[in-house]
């Protein structure tokens, strides 16, 4: 396995006495592409930001390509691409005067993918930026973070205004940058069904900590939704660890568990002498049980 | 070439290695059929490219399917000419699943099922939908 391009231990960050981010422990390798949910306020912003070291972390640490975020040399930064939530584009400028001042940022920038980009997106260069929509500003700030390849791609809620076809090229484009395995993507967003398309690795925060990170199909392959159904009354609490939510009614109770496995079906089937329906689930309901 | 549902609570990579394994074990897709490569099957679906190169090292590993140096992935000579039945059941596996639970949420018995599920077997045997698969 190569060296991971990200590695957070026991991040933090406060203002005053208040967290907004505390305990994060993470990496991301090459090849990755992480997608980050949680509820407005739970922390996915001031976690991107501690990882592009726009801000300095209170507790913990992060490392990206080896570097202490917050005292990243050129070099390094010139390796990262970001795409934040609101754009910084200049309004009086066009896309091209625009695309030219970033470009001149970087030796590497790679003007036949800029200009291939522009053509499929429909991101017209001559335009002032003033004048274009959300979705075309939207459009040209991801372009901007794609064109020196960075081989680390950070977007901060990058689709919120795209319309469905602008979306799905764009979740092309990502699936370009991640497939010869060496560059990595961290995005987040409340467009759960993107995130279920492109991540392999899956970060939920939740009340400014980390509340479940890992492998996107073993989170899909170990929490489940059980439908039981026994002959005679059942306990109050399931026999097994893990229970996130219990509806009990006599004899049947569906019940959504973490940790799921074949094991645990055996041991609940015979404990409660009941039949068991296993129903797994799709990310948004993952999602939403898990704020429930 | 592949029905591949992202929001489905199966995750993608088994989604698409059981319907790798099906078709190779039913025929659809003969020995030496040329898979996809990784890139434009990830981006033919939008999907993480990982989760193709994890199925088809999987497959590889299984010996449903072979990698060539430089070239496309291909389907394998199966060890037999055919596996046991047996073992072919058990790629339905998943579907029936499916049909047991919907079932039971329609609070039907084993008996209707059953009966039901011969009368779609018969129906289907009495047109000449079989495919069949090209020499190649």
């Amino acid at each position: 396995m190569n060296d991971p391009y990200i590695v957070a231990r026991e991040l933090g960050k406060s203002f005053s006495s208040k967290a907004v981010l505390s305990g994060a422990s993470f990496e991301v390798g090459p090849g990755e592409i992480v997608g980050v949910l949680g509820k407005n306020g739970a922390g996915k912003t001031t976690l991107l930001e501690l990882v592009l070291g726009f801000t300095p972390a209170t507790a913990g640490s992060v490392r990206i390509f080896g570097y202490d975020s917050y005292r990243l040399p050129g070099a390094a930064k010139a390796r990262i691409g970001f795409v934040p939530q609101q754009d910084e584009l200049v309004n009086q400028l066009t896309a091209a005067d625009q695309i030219g001042v970033i470009a001149s940022f970087y030796p590497r920038w790679d003007d036949a993918l800029v200009a291939r980009l522009c053509d499929e997106w429909e991101v017209d260069s001559r335009q002032r930026i003033k004048n274009m929509s959300v979705g075309q500003r939207q459009k040209l700030s991801i372009l901007l973070a794609l064109g020196h390849r960075p081989d680390v791609l950070i977007l901060d809620e990058p689709v919120a205004s795209l319309d469905p076809i602008a979306r799905r090229q764009f979740l092309e484009q990502i699936v370009e940058v991640a497939a010869d395995g060496r560059r990595s993507v961290v995005f987040s967003s409340h467009i759960v069904s993107d995130v279920e398309r492109l991540a392999n690795k899956i970060w939920i925060l939740k009340d400014q900590r980390m509340y479940w990170q890992g492998d996107f199909d073993s989170l899909k392959e170990s929490i489940v939704r059980l439908h039981v159904r026994a002959t005679r009354m059942l306990p109050e609490s399931l026999p097994v660890p893990n229970v996130l939510k219990l509806k009990r009614n006599g004899i049947s109770a569906t019940a959504i568990v973490k940790d799921w496995g074949p094991d645990v079906e055996k041991r609940l089937s015979i404990e409660l002498e009941a039949e068991i329906e296993v129903e797994h689930l799709a990310l948004e309901d993952i999602f939403l049980e898990l704020h429930r | 070439m592949f029905i591949l549902k992202p929001h489905s609570g199966v995750p993608i990579y088994r989604q698409l290695s059981e319907q790798i394994r099906r078709m190779a074990a039913s025929g659809q897709l003969p020995p030496g059929t040329e898979l996809p490569s990784i890139r434009a099957l990830a981006l033919e679906h939008a999907i993480n490219p990982m989760t193709v190169s994890k199925v088809y090292s999987l497959l590889e590993t299984e010996g449903v399917l072979e990698r060539h140096r430089g070239m496309p992935m291909t389907v394998a000579k199966p060890a037999r000419t055919q596996s046991p039945p047996a073992k072919r059941v058990a790629h339905l596996e998943p579907q029936i699943e499916q049909l047991v639970l919907a079932a039971r949420q329609l609070e039907l018995g084993e008996d209707e099922v059953v009966e039901a599920l011969r009368n779609a077997w018969e129906v289907k045997d009495e047109r000449p939908v079989h495919r069949r698969t090209r020499a190649r």
